[in-house]
């Protein structure tokens, strides 16, 4: 008699989502999907307003990652505006990166501190009771005091250039609406209302030995659960480092061959092509070359540090050789070890923080640039999950005419499908009994990704996420249900 | 006016975006208003985790949101406490599990209450329904005529 397993919600992830597994008469897998069903809707609602509007709209995508829509989109508007990332001010720009590392840094801190953790702290058979924040709380109250305190400092962050901490506005066509003064910078670097941007680089650095100790007492888990052979995308600068706002789209396969060369962004379409399945709301994005087989690739810190040649910043670049040693300089598969290299983002973006309010650029006043309006814009960045495409089109009178978007979780579709995939088989098939630790170790798998579902579907409503185990007449004979 | 050492926050809940949602924001508007305000807004969409790091500041907390409600009160005003509960995502966070961490984490726990002003539409869209409105009125009254230690503008 064949099984389905249904977890749903998903937990501690942002968003609904909902997986399902098909076991046969024997308990062997038949077939595991991770379903995004949530309602699709944003690129339509966007398309009528004029395009200025854009970078606003866009950010109620999302109530974690607005930042990163809202620059993504201004990326867009700047060239439907006539404008490159190199054409904006040096200030302009230098504000547009201390915003998008003050996201990174405080979206990296809530997955570490707040999602992931408990599972790393207390381990996959835990009761379920203990594995959230306030038994981290408990069992680890300085470190939750410092994760709370790092992802308050890039709120703060947020807040000194976008005016509120979520959903504000720095960046208007052309550049930033306004600039840095010297007590709103001093506030971060003297340390007297919260801990200054040292303490922030000294902590971020505690959380990499953090997790490169977890690894070497656990190193099975972390090397070899739910790891798998895929491609890897991400920007990267012109010299091949690590670029996380305006750079090249390069991908490699799984041994390390370049796919995708270092290409300009905004020639991403003749590059990218999307698949759909009808139990999805989310598309399949793939290379178009080496079709929707072949082509899927992973984003987010994992793939960005396997396709980066180096970092830019030294503390960071030392931690990059040490997790590259891991896979002996060979692309790193092991997804798992997201949190590694998401914890090495962490340190990379504090130091860049430290050097950009260390710059007097940001105290200018030459914030806006005016060019020729273009009838196409796109704008890609490289948000805290991954790689962010916005593509906008307007008319003559400015009113956008098509928008699309392809969200970092979009572009992890696959690689969560085949994660949920590998668990099933070494984890549930086959057992005589399906327990919550095992349903828990599918959520693990989907959680190292850091999904955003709302984001990914561009989702309107309330989104718990939830897993199924059915039998093969289709009877659901394990559920996992949280809201 | 001299500054009150009985620090007090209100956290409006909300977003404006989603008619009657924005009620909690809409009385934060509202109450900042008032002459001689001596106390802090915060605007947010859900609660975060972080809250807790901020409310250990405050001696009193006011936290306002909407609320779907039957329809025979227009709000609901109640003294909270602090309780573990923690939902499957950040997207959902409790005073109660706010309060627990302010404990566990900072030893402090400030007097908190919640009001939550009830609503019925929440489509997209800019603007309070007409009960939204009336209902928002008569929280605020009650807000004003301080029937708890809250609100204490000075003389001017």
């Amino acid at each position: 008699m064949s099984q389905k397993i249904t977890i749903d919600p998903v937990t501690r992830v942002e968003g609904h989502g909902r997986v399902t597994i098909h076991l046969d008469k024997d308990g062997n897998i038949q077939e595991s999907r991770l379903h995004i069903v949530e309602f699709r809707g944003f690129e339509r609602f966007i398309q009528g307003h004029p395009y200025w509007e854009v970078p606003m709209l866009v950010q109620r995508l999302c109530g974690i990652c607005p930042v990163s829509h809202h620059l993504a989109a201004a990326k867009a508007i700047d060239r439907l505006h006539g404008l490159n990332a190199e054409d904006l001010s040096p200030t302009a720009d230098k504000l547009r990166r201390l915003l998008h590392y003050g996201q990174i840094f405080q979206s990296h801190a809530l997955h570490f501190f707040y999602l992931a953790s408990p599972d790393l702290l207390f381990g996959i058979n835990a009761p379920v009771g203990k594995r959230n924040v306030a038994a981290v709380a408990m069992a680890d109250p300085e470190l939750a005091k410092q994760g709370i305190t790092m992802r308050k400092f890039g709120q703060e962050i947020i807040k000194a250039l976008a005016g509120k901490r979520i959903h504000g506005i720095l960046a208007v066509p052309g550049g930033t609406y306004k600039t840095f003064d010297p007590e709103e910078r001093d506030y971060f670097l003297n340390g007297k209302d919260i801990p200054s941007i040292d303490t922030m680089i000294e902590w971020s650095k505690a959380t990499v030995d953090f997790i490169k100790s977890y690894h070497d007492q656990h190193a099975d888990l972390v090397d070899n659960f739910a790891a798998y052979p895929s491609g890897h995308l991400g920007l990267v600068d012109k010299n091949g480092g690590l670029e996380l706002y305006d750079g090249r789209l390069r991908a490699i396969d799984h041994l390390g061959n370049r796919t995708l060369d270092d290409v300009y962004d905004a020639d991403y379409a003749d590059y990218f092509a999307e698949g759909v399945e009808p139990w999805t709301y989310l598309k399949f994005p793939y290379l178009r070359h080496l079709g929707r087989d072949k082509g899927w690739n992973r984003v987010g810190p994992l793939a960005r540090l396997n396709v980066a040649d180096h970092i830019t910043t030294p503390l960071a670049e030392q931690e990059r050789k040490i997790f590259a040693e891991a896979t002996k300089g060979k692309p790193n598969n092991r997804t798992m070890h997201y949190h590694w290299a998401r914890l090495i983002e962490i340190l990379h973006c504090a130091e860049m923080m430290r050097d950009l309010l260390h710059d007097d650029l940001i105290l200018g006043d030459d914030i806006l640039r005016e060019g020729k309006r273009q009838p196409k814009g796109i704008g890609i960045i490289e948000a805290p999950r991954g790689t962010l495409i916005h593509h906008y089109e307007a008319d003559e009178k400015g009113k956008v005419t098509k928008a699309n978007l392809i969200v970092s979780t979009t572009h992890n579709n696959e690689a969560m499908n085949r994660a949920v995939q590998e668990v099933a088989n070494k984890h549930l098939a086959r057992k005589k009994e399906i327990t919550e630790p095992m349903l828990n170790q599918v959520e693990i798998a989907i959680r190292a990704y850091d999904p955003c579902l709302s984001c990914a579907t561009h989702a309107m409503g309330q989104m718990p996420l939830h897993v199924s185990i059915y039998d093969h007449n289709d009877t659901i004979v394990h559920e996992k249900i949280k809201s | 006016m001299k500054k009150s050492n009985h620090k007090k926050l209100i956290l409006a809940i909300g977003n404006t975006g989603r008619q009657d949602d924005g009620l909690g924001w809409n009385f934060a508007e509202l109450v900042e208003t008032m002459p001689g305000l001596d106390m802090d807004l915060e605007y947010r969409y859900q609660l975060q985790i972080e809250d807790a790091e901020l409310i250990r500041h405050y001696n009193e907390v006011l936290v306002v949101d909407a609320y779907k409600g039957d329809g025979k009160q227009a709000f609901l005003f109640e003294p909270c406490t602090p309780a573990i509960s923690f939902a499957y995502s950040t997207h959902a966070l409790e005073i109660p599990a706010v309060l627990a961490l302010c404990k566990q984490l900072y030893g402090k726990t400030p007097i908190t209450y919640s009001l939550a002003i009830v609503g019925e539409n929440w489509d997209l869209g800019i603007g309070l329904s007409e009960k939204g409105q009336n209902n928002l009125k008569a929280a605020f009254v009650f807000f004003e005529k301080k029937p708890f230690t809250m609100p204490i503008p000075e003389p001017q």
